[in-house]
């Protein structure tokens, strides 16, 4: 599975694509099959709101827990905040989604922004 | 300390000003994000994992109260309450809205502050010794120097889209507290035998994936001539620094492929062309130095008998005494460093709060002077031994009073993976971990001098290269390794470290960071510090503890 991440332009605050919104919590993100042939448009189109977000790309998910959560480290910082600072960022408002993600332990690199480098 | 005048004032204003129409633009759309990422950078403002990071200069850490408590203003106003000193003496907001971001450029002009030149490819902020105007042993103050650079260097033209970033440091005694030799310019203040003043010239040294230890390319540079000089590298590496490819576009590259002798040569050459007009007049450099005099000292003794009653009523504030006050150059002061590095707290990291205690301390007790060291500490330079105590048990009740400077948990660490776009690894929670494994401050001490830094990626902004160990954050397929480095020195004994073996995964590097200490405690003689001891023995006996106990 798949979903869609960006940062917002006003703030910087991480962001996940549903259904041509963004939203700021992981668990509220739309969920893309790996075969799904929508996903490529999808970023792309995510990828072209230009005055609302910075960098739209790609995140691989893996299960966990029963739950899809981000295959590599650094989306789950991302998803999560700092783990320096727990009362900071996303993690700070709890949840079972957010334990999840705390918990798990998939590590790769995510190809959607092995892609975004590349374009750059 | 230097008060801008009104040319500095209108400058800050006008690019506060430039930033906030360009924020406008790249909001409504009439800027791309490409158009826009290199005139947000040129105002220090990044954008990182959760939020814009705005990187504040602070010139050769310098800074008075008034300044500081702005600082922890914007930190409360602006951010979740804190800032976060870096190992360039700067402070980076790691929560800014982009939005927010021209009212706190103004927030900063209003008390002379900018993030002008902390990011781009030109000439950075310059740092100098913490102790300037402190130290006993002062050569001469590296202050008057650095603020003449930076005023030389604002905005010029010629200067402002080098190859690559450019790093000057500059020393005040024979110590060296700036890691002068790793840096693009390292200036080391010099007196010749006649007592005229100097600096030891060295260039092309650096971190990052390339580390290099600068050679000397002057072994005496009357100061007079600084300007001129300086011109002069900067135009040699202007022309042939290496513009096509990042990775080799820093001076330390051309340096080390023309040879030491080569540069020294073509930059001796640019400097006759340049000739006395590239200086700056004498009559200048004695208007700066003006804005340093320190304001008078009082004649006091050398003993002070509220600070030796305080001593032994006081064990806590004894053991502070023995690691966080040094030498000052006046009789009856001393410097003071407050360490942020409390035990289980994230390196250079200073609540808002924490901030504004440390600015009424200055007022109070320290001559309205505050100094950020490339450690991520904060010093006090000028406090009375009769006021010594009362500072502590200020600190001591804000969370500032950690006597552990120059030990093994004043940790350097970047903000890593947890904050940088670019990190691989975290380094914050590794430096937190080995602080908690070192909380005994006994054995902290028994250990005595040991300088941990840790860095999130090869750029190397938490300086592993030159730590005593370092600690390197690598991505194997996605998951975090720490590779291993002894034997770096940033100080006047500079050397880069060496690699110790394969790089150990996050829940072995407190262990392997024991093991070495344990086995400099079997290995040290006499006065050793871990340096010498490792540098006496080796590797061997410190990869053999390691690896037999990782596997």
């Amino acid at each position: 599975m798949k979903a869609i991440t960006a940062n917002r332009l006003s703030d910087g605050e991480v962001v996940f694509w549903n259904g041509g919104r963004w939203v700021e919590q992981f668990a509220e993100a739309e969920l893309f099959a790996d075969d799904d042939a929508q996903a490529e448009p999808t970023e792309a189109e995510a990828r072209a709101q230009v005055t609302v977000v910075v960098d739209a790309y790609l995140i691989d998910l893996i299960e966990s827990e029963g739950q899809w959560v981000p295959l590599s480290y650094r989306e789950r910082i991302r998803a999560l905040g700092p783990t320096n600072h727990l009362a900071h960022g996303k993690q700070s408002e709890g949840g079972a989604t957010i334990a999840v993600l705390q918990h798990a332990h998939g590590a790769a690199r995510s190809t959607g922004r092995v892609n975004l480098i590349k374009r750059k | 300390m230097y008060h801008y005048d009104s040319l500095d004032k209108e400058i800050v204003a006008d690019r506060s000003a430039e930033f906030r129409e360009q924020v406008a633009r790249r909001i409504a759309g009439e800027l791309t994000e490409d158009q826009f990422k290199p005139l947000r950078l040129m105002n220090g403002l990044y954008l990182q994992l959760h939020a814009y990071m705005l990187r504040v200069a602070i010139p050769y850490g310098a800074m008075d109260s008034r300044q500081l408590r702005a600082l922890a203003d914007i930190g409360r106003r602006f951010d979740k309450g804190y800032g976060h000193f870096t190992t360039r003496t700067n402070l980076q907001f790691h929560w800014i809205g982009l939005a927010d971001t021209p009212d706190i450029l103004d927030a900063l002009a209003a008390v002379d502050m900018h993030a002008i030149q902390t990011s781009g490819n030109c000439i950075r902020n310059v740092t100098a010794d913490p102790y300037a105007g402190a130290a006993a042993d002062e050569l001469d103050d590296p202050r008057v120097w650095s603020e003449a650079i930076r005023q030389w260097s604002s905005l010029h033209p010629e200067f402002s889209f080098l190859p690559r970033k450019f790093k000057i440091a500059i020393t005040g005694t024979v110590k060296d507290r700036t890691v002068a030799k790793a840096h693009d310019i390292g200036l080391m203040v010099r007196r010749n035998r006649d007592g005229v003043l100097g600096f030891e010239v060295i260039v092309g040294g650096g971190m990052g994936r390339t580390p290099f230890i600068g050679p000397t390319v002057r072994e005496f540079l009357p100061a007079h001539r600084l300007f001129s000089y300086l011109e002069a590298i900067l135009r040699v590496y202007n022309r042939h620094g290496r513009r096509d490819n990042i990775y080799k576009a820093r001076i330390k590259i051309l340096v080390s492929a023309l040879g030491r002798d080569e540069f020294a040569r073509q930059v001796e050459e640019e400097w006759v062309k340049i000739g006395v007009a590239g200086d700056l007049p004498d009559a200048e450099i004695a208007r700066i130095r003006g804005a340093f005099v320190q304001k008078a000292f009082e004649v006091l003794p050398a003993k002070s008998e509220v600070y030796e009653t305080a001593l032994a009523a006081d064990l806590a504030f004894a053991r502070f005494a023995r690691n966080n006050l040094k030498p000052h150059k006046k009789s009856g002061y001393a410097i003071v460093e407050v360490s942020l590095k409390a035990i289980g707290e994230t390196p250079g990291d200073a609540s808002s709060d924490q901030m504004d205690v440390v600015a009424d301390l200055a007022m109070r007790f320290g001559q309205d002077d505050i100094r950020v060291t490339h450690e991520q500490n904060l010093v006090l330079p000028h406090i009375k031994f009769d006021d010594a105590h009362l500072v502590f048990l200020a600190l001591k009740a804000a969370g500032l009073a950690t006597p552990n400077i120059n030990l093994i948990s004043d940790i350097i660490a970047c903000p890593g993976l947890d904050y940088c776009a670019l990190a691989n690894a975290r380094a914050i929670i590794v430096a937190q971990d080995i602080a908690k494994r070192f909380a005994d401050q006994d054995r902290a001490e028994d250990v005595g001098e040991l300088k941990i830094k840790i860095s999130g990626c090869i750029n190397a902004c938490g300086h592993h290269h030159v730590g005593h160990i370092g600690i390197l954050g690598v991505d194997k397929k996605g998951e975090e390794f720490y590779q291993l480095t002894l034997g770096g020195s940033g100080a006047e004994d500079a050397s880069i470290g060496k690699i110790l073996g394969p790089a150990l995964p996050i829940d072995k590097v407190t262990d392997a960071i024991d093991s070495l200490v344990e086995v400099y405690l079997r290995e040290r003689q006499g006065d050793e510090r871990f340096l010498d001891t490792f540098r006496r023995t080796g590797e061997a006996p410190f990869k053999e503890a390691v690896y037999a106990d990782a596997h």
